[in-house]
């Protein structure tokens, strides 16, 4: 009997935790999406679905945050885990200083989501600005733009600052997959006369199925829950071009105190990330020789 | 046996858990309670704005704390938006501070209409508040009749200019709205960025937005306008956006203006290579702070062509919580009315800005602020952010950036702008 409940107790401290910190203020906030309140007035007004009926169909805001986060993850999956797999082949070979490069190109991954929107929007800045000043230099001052304050380029420039932030964490566990392939298919490869592209391709790849398992998934939720660096370079300008989710839940909720709009937000969030995770994650490792 | 110790221990980590898991009022266990074993020492949370202007506050409450050794007090401060938002998350998750700073109009009197904030009317009465304070600033921190709020400060806001741009291009300030435009066209042939406005955030750009509104629809309508009780789709407001989109086209602001950071705007000024800016009787000391020449610098009212020539102005304040304990509320009035003191305001007159309290020395090394004061004594309106509920100013300043960016006609941001009016009026009437 007791072999039996022994793993319950183990799990009990994490569980209680997880939901007491997770379950319960989600489900709650699930509940205050069918109210209209302020979040602090006694009497709340039960809405039914009113709140994710205004965000479909009234809100002008809600279409263009929605879209920035679904342009947001595809660049993540498409750029930032792209790049992190060709750093990680780069700094997976034997190469001089590779340890020093790895720390490199980790680096901005381990910096606040703050101090890197301040850094980048200096950078950005329409007249002093580094990205301004090198065109300038270059003869391309024709090419120059307020890069935050034009609405077809401030979502982007401010994804370019993300993706330089955010490369790290792909890479470090690509590298952790690539670590774990041994030698022998390769060399067994090598003497079947396979190119280089043919062995990543029939081997690297699916052998790193189960890191890209891991790294589609805390992408996809990275880019779904994007916040700082946005709030800190646009503030969701100019003209709410740059807002994206998690920016305007936090707007509606805390500074026009709309908690039942910001809740409803909020699990859009959640259901898209489900709608497109849990399949993924169920293709996969169906799939995973493991 | 080694069972029963597992168990023992799980029993003892899950109950611990719960126990930390409890919460509830911690004030037993606060080290601040504790102080000598003899004396119970108050501890208060105190808000306040951050950056410049607001260094004193922290030697001021060393100075309050060394002078009421029972009272602890664990002073947070925030930028301005960061300030609003954050009091936003503490009000609805019931972890208010004791005593916080905030601003008049519909900043300030969330926290009164949600019962957050403790009615002072009675101890304003027992400590003959009308003989401390400025009659208008009082005013400014009243709701529904009731005082809600320490008055800290009452600033008024006007047009600042470099003396080097107006020097060099042989200008003095403008007495008419034409000559005002003269002098940016001017201004822009030799050089100068003529107006140093950042839109991120929208307000400081909605300041030059609002002198407009006054400019082309004069102070009854301006008035009528603020408390919704006027039509948004009007010529006053067409014209003002009109002449928004006017200026962008001309290149009268900073590059990027629309995202552009007002601090980084200040900034422009600070470098000589902008030439006029609107800010408040803050600003000389913001210079002072900053490391610059308040002398390099001076103001003129905006020329509204309107009488009275109003500037926009907005009261400061300090709110008490209404959840806290008696103690806190006594030690939280206690140092609410120290840093509002004359003897304090005295001491860091240099930085305090326009202070609320009557009586105070006028600090030299703000040359400008009498004058701007002084502008407001013929009348003034509220700041336009203070003024209109959240909602409807966020819907201004997007309405700002889409006009500036071509997404929209200034008839549209009017209508627009209207269309959310009404929206709002309809569903606060229900």
């Amino acid at each position: 009997m007791f072999t039996k409940v022994k793993p319950w107790l183990y799990l009990l401290p994490a569980l209680i935790i997880y939901l007491t910190v997770i379950c319960f203020p989600s489900l709650y906030s699930l509940y205050l999406s069918f109210f209209e309140w302020n979040g602090v007035a006694p009497d709340r007004k039960f809405v039914g679905l009113d709140n994710y009926v205004y965000l479909f169909t009234k809100d002008t805001v809600f279409p263009t945050a929605l879209s920035n986060n679904l342009q947001w993850m595809l660049g993540s999956l498409v750029l930032m885990m792209g790049l992190g797999l060709a750093l990680a082949l780069m700094l997976n070979k034997r190469l001089k200083g590779r340890t020093w490069f790895r720390g490199i190109f980790y680096f901005p991954y381990v910096l606040s989501g703050i101090v890197v929107a301040m850094v980048w929007t200096w950078m950005y800045n329409p007249t002093q600005g580094f990205f301004n000043k090198v065109l300038e230099l270059v003869g391309l001052e024709s090419w120059t733009q307020a890069w935050l304050a034009e609405p077809k380029f401030a979502l982007y420039a401010v994804f370019l600052a993300a993706l330089w932030q955010g490369v790290g964490q792909p890479l470090v566990l690509f590298i952790a997959g690539l670590s774990s392939i041994p030698d022998d298919p390769y060399e067994a490869a090598f003497i079947d006369g396979a190119s280089k592209f043919q062995s990543f391709y029939y081997i690297t790849l699916p052998l790193l199925r189960e890191t890209f398992v891991i790294v589609v998934a805390t992408t996809m939720i990275g880019a779904m829950k994007v916040y700082d660096i946005v709030y800190a370079m646009t503030g969701g300008g100019p003209a709410e071009s740059t807002q994206v989710l998690s920016s305007l839940m936090y707007y509606q909720t805390f500074r026009y105190a709309n908690i039942g709009i910001g809740s409803a937000i909020s699990w859009v969030l959640v259901l898209i990330v489900m709608i497109v995770l849990i399949p993924y994650v169920y293709y996969t490792t169906k799939r995973s020789h493991v | 046996m080694k069972r029963m110790l597992m168990l023992g221990l799980t029993l003892v980590m899950v109950a611990s858990l719960l126990a930390a898991c409890g919460g509830g009022n911690n004030s037993q266990s606060s080290p601040a309670n504790q102080a000598d074993g003899k004396q119970k020492k108050v501890s208060i949370a105190l808000w306040t704005l951050s950056g410049s202007g607001w260094e004193w506050v922290v030697e001021a409450v060393e100075q309050f704390q060394n002078e009421n050794p029972d009272i602890e007090v664990v002073h947070s401060s925030y930028a301005v938006d960061p300030m609003k938002e954050n009091l936003k998350v503490a009000a609805s998750s019931k972890t208010m501070p004791d005593i916080w700073f905030t601003w008049g109009g519909s900043l300030g009197s969330f926290y009164p209409e949600n019962g957050l904030a403790l009615d002072l009317s009675e101890i304003a009465e027992e400590h003959n508040y009308a003989e401390v304070y400025n009659k208008a600033a009082l005013d400014m921190s009243t709701f529904n009749g009731k005082l809600y709020g320490i008055p800290m400060r009452l600033n008024a806001l006007s047009m600042w200019y470099t003396k080097e741009a107006y020097e060099a291009t042989n200008l003095q300030p403008p007495a008419t709205f034409a000559e005002f435009e003269e002098q940016l066209e001017i201004l822009k042939n030799a050089g100068y960025i003529p107006l140093a406005f950042g839109s991120k955030g929208g307000w400081h750009t909605m300041r030059l937005a609002e002198l407009l509104i006054e400019h082309y629809g004069g102070p009854e309508l301006h008035d009528q306008l603020l408390s919704l009780s006027a039509s948004w789709d009007n010529e006053a407001v067409i014209q003002t956006f009109a002449k928004l989109k006017e200026y962008t086209d001309k290149e009268y602001f900073p590059k990027g203006y629309v995202s552009l950071d007002p601090e980084e705007a200040q900034n422009l000024m600070y470098q000589k290579k902008a030439a006029i800016i609107n800010e408040g009787t803050w600003f000389d000391s913001s210079i002072i702070t900053s490391g610059f020449d308040v002398n390099d610098f001076g103001v003129f009212k905006f020329p509204t062509e309107q009488s009275p020539v109003r500037p926009s102005v907005f009261a400061e304040m300090l709110q008490i919580s209404a959840d806290a304990s008696p103690e806190k509320q006594a030690a939280a009035i206690k140092l609410g009315e120290y840093l509002t003191s004359v003897e304090v305001i005295n001491q860091f007159v240099d930085v305090y800005g326009s202070p609320a309290t009557l009586n105070v020395n006028t600090s030299e090394a703000n040359p400008h602020m009498k004058e701007i004061l002084d502008s407001a004594s013929d009348g003034a309106f509220q700041i336009m952010d203070q003024a209109l509920p959240q909602q409807l100013i966020q819907k201004w300043f997007e309405a700002q950036d889409r006009v500036a960016l071509g997404d929209w006609t200034p008839q549209q941001a009017a209508q627009e702008m209207d269309k959310a009016v009404q929206e709002y009026v309809s569903k606060n009437s229900q």
